[in-house]
C-alpha cells in the first residue's frame, strides 16, 4: 500500500510545486538570453529583473518544498482529509513513510531544479573555471579534495534542512496530541524539538571533542587558525549524528502515530 | 439472515480533558441488520463512531470487528461516511473514484459511476466547484459503492431536504448486501424509522436501550420516534 499512498502524495506535490519549477527554469532561460543580447540600458534592466525573478523562484522552490511537506502532513493526518486517511486499510507506519519519502524525493528534485536553473543562467567556460578555481582555493586551504568538499557540503546542508523538516513533522504530531487542531502548539513544539536536536548534536560533538583535541579546539578558540582536519571530522561526525537524530525522530513519529490519533 | 458478531464493544470509555464522553459502552452487532444509533445532539453518537473508525483512541475498553482489533483488517470491511465533507477538494470526482479503487478491494467503480450518473453528477468536475450538498452525495455514492460488511453512516440525512432524504435512504437500502449491517446515526428518527431492524438509544455517553425495532414498537405500542421523544423529553 505504500506505493499507492506515495503515488497520491507525489501527485499532490507535483500539482503544487511544478509551477515553481517551471518558473524557475523559465527565468533562468530568460536570464541567459538577456545576458547574451546587446547590453543596452533597457536590456540590463530586464536582465536584472529576470535574475531577481529567477532567484525568487529558486527561494520559493526551497521554501515551498518545506512548507508544502508540513501542510500536506498536517492536512492529511489531522484535518478534514484525515477522515479518509485514517480509515484507509493501511498501517500508520506506511502513512508516515509515504510522507517521509515524498519529502525526500521533492527535496532532491528541488535541489536539482535549483542547480539546473543556475546552470542554464550562468554556465560558460569562464564561469566554470572561476568557480572551480574558487572551490580549489578553499579546498587547498582546508587540505581536502574538491570532490570530498562538495560531497560533504551537500550532505551536511541536505541533512540539516531535512532535520528541520523532520522536527516539523514531530512538532505537528506532538502539537496535535497536546491540543487538537491548534496550529500554535505544533509550531512551538517543532521549534523546541529543532532546538533540542541542535543542542544534542552540539553536545555529542563536544563529547567527541573530549577524545579528539582538534575538534575540541573549535570550542576553545575564537580564531579560525585551527587544524583544518577538525572541519573534516566535524563534517563527518555531524552528518552521522544528523542521520541518527533523523532516524530516532522517525521512530518517535511512528510510535506516536501507532498509539492512535484523536481527530476533532 | 446470518447471525454472527460483526462488531463487539466491551467496556468502552472515552474521556477528553477529564470529561467523560462515553461511559462503559458494551455493544454487540450482528450481520444483516440495519441499526439506528439514536440520540440527541452531543449524546456521544459521533464519538462512538469515530472510535470504531480509528479516528479517536479509546481511554479504556476494546472494540473488535469480526474478532480483530481496530486496524487494517477492520478498515477493509468497514465503509464509513463521516458527518462532514472530507475528500481532497483539489481532486476531480473521477480521481477520487480512482483513489477508492486503489485502496479498497471491494470498491465497485462501475457502480459508483452509474450512481453518480443517475444523480447528474459530472465525474470530470472538481469537488471545489460542487456545492456542499453535491459533495455529500458524492461521498454517499463512494461509501455505498463498496461491498463492505459494515456500513457506518454518521448523520447521512443532516442538512438535506426531505426529497433528498428519501433518495439517500433508497440509495442505502438498494446498495448493501443482505449479509452486511448498516449503522445509521441520526436524530431525525421519523425519517429512518421505516428501515430500521434494531435501535440503540444513546444518552449522555451511555447506551440506555438496545432493542429489536418491531419488538420495541409492539411493546410500547408507539413509533420509535414517539418512544424517543418520551424518553428524552427536555
Amino acid at each position: 500500500m505504500l506505493n499507492k499512498l506515495l503515488k497520491y502524495d507525489l501527485k499532490y506535490m507535483i500539482k503544487n510545486m511544478s509551477v515553481f519549477y517551471i518558473l524557475s527554469i523559465f527565468f533562468a532561460i530568460t536570464t541567459r538570453i538577456l545576458f547574451n543580447m546587446n547590453q543596452s540600458v533597457m536590456i540590463k534592466i530586464l536582465s536584472q529583473i529576470s535574475v531577481g525573478c529567477m532567484f525568487a523562484m529558486i527561494a520559493n522552490t526551497l521554501i515551498n518544498t518545506i512548507m508544502r511537506s508540513w501542510i500536506r502532513f498536517s492536512s492529511s493526518l489531522y484535518k478534514d482529509e484525515s477522515y479518509l486517511t485514517h480509515t484507509l486499510p493501511v498501517s500508520k507506519n506506511d502513512l508516515y513513510n509515504s510522507k517521509f519519502i515524498q519529502t525526500l524525493i521533492f527535496f532532491i528534485v528541488g535541489f536539482l531544479i535549483i542547480l539546473l536553473s543556475l546552470f542554464i543562467a550562468y554556465y560558460s567556460k569562464d564561469n566554470w573555471i572561476s568557480l572551480t578555481n574558487y572551490i580549489k582555493t578553499i579546498t587547498t586551504g582546508l587540505n581536502m579534495s574538491t570532490s570530498f568538499f562538495i560531497t560533504m557540503a551537500i550532505i551536511v546542508i541536505f541533512l540539516e534542512i531535512f532535520n528541520a523538516i523532520q522536527c516539523g513533522f514531530l512538532g505537528i504530531i506532538l502539537g496535535h496530541k497536546k491540543n487538537n487542531g491548534k496550529v500554535g502548539y505544533s509550531i512551538l513544539f517543532g521549534f523546541i524539538i529543532y532546538l533540542i536536536a541542535q543542542l544534542i548534536i552540539l553536545g555529542l560533538v563536544f563529547i567527541y571533542g573530549l577524545f579528539d583535541s582538534t575538534v575540541m579546539e573549535l570550542f576553545k578558540t575564537a580564531t579560525i587558525n585551527i587544524d583544518v582536519n577538525a572541519f573534516k571530522v566535524l563534517a563527518i561526525v555531524s552528518s552521522l549524528l544528523y542521520l541518527v537524530i533523523i532516524t530516532i525522530m522517525s521512530l518517535i513519529c511512528k510510535n506516536e502515530l501507532n498509539k492512535g490519533v484523536n481527530i476533532e | 439472515m446470518i447471525s454472527m458478531k460483526l462488531l463487539e464493544i466491551n467496556n468502552l470509555n472515552k474521556s477528553f480533558d477529564n470529561k467523560q464522553i462515553l461511559k462503559d459502552i458494551n455493544l454487540n452487532i450482528s450481520s444483516g441488520k440495519i441499526i439506528g444509533l439514536l440520540g440527541k445532539n452531543g449524546a456521544g453518537k459521533t464519538t462512538l463512531i469515530k472510535l470504531i473508525n480509528d479516528l479517536l483512541t479509546p481511554t479504556s475498553g476494546e472494540i473488535l470487528v469480526k474478532g480483530n482489533k481496530i486496524g487494517i483488517e477492520s478498515k477493509k470491511i468497514i465503509s464509513y461516511l463521516p458527518e462532514r465533507t472530507y475528500l481532497n477538494k483539489e481532486m476531480k470526482v473521477s480521481e477520487i473514484i480512482e483513489y477508492f479503487k486503489d485502496f479498497y478491494e471491494d470498491f465497485d467503480d462501475k457502480k459508483a459511476k452509474e450512481l453518480l450518473n443517475k444523480l447528474d453528477l459530472n465525474i470530470n468536475e472538481h469537488l471545489t466547484k460542487m456545492s456542499k450538498g453535491m459533495q455529500e452525495k458524492v461521498q454517499l455514492v463512494l461509501v455505498m459503492s463498496r461491498k463492505a460488511e459494515l456500513y457506518i453512516l454518521d448523520e447521512p440525512l443532516g442538512g438535506v431536504d426531505p426529497a433528498t432524504r428519501d433518495y439517500i435512504l433508497d440509495t442505502i437500502l438498494s446498495n448493501f448486501n443482505d449479509n452486511a449491517s448498516v449503522i445509521i446515526s441520526t436524530h431525525l428518527i421519523s425519517d429512518i424509522e421505516r428501515i430500521l431492524d434494531e435501535v440503540i438509544f444513546i444518552d449522555k455517553g451511555e447506551i440506555v436501550l438496545q432493542s429489536d425495532a418491531d419488538k420495541l414498537r409492539n411493546k410500547e405500542k408507539s413509533s420509535i420516534d414517539e418512544i424517543f421523544r418520551r424518553m428524552f423529553k427536555c
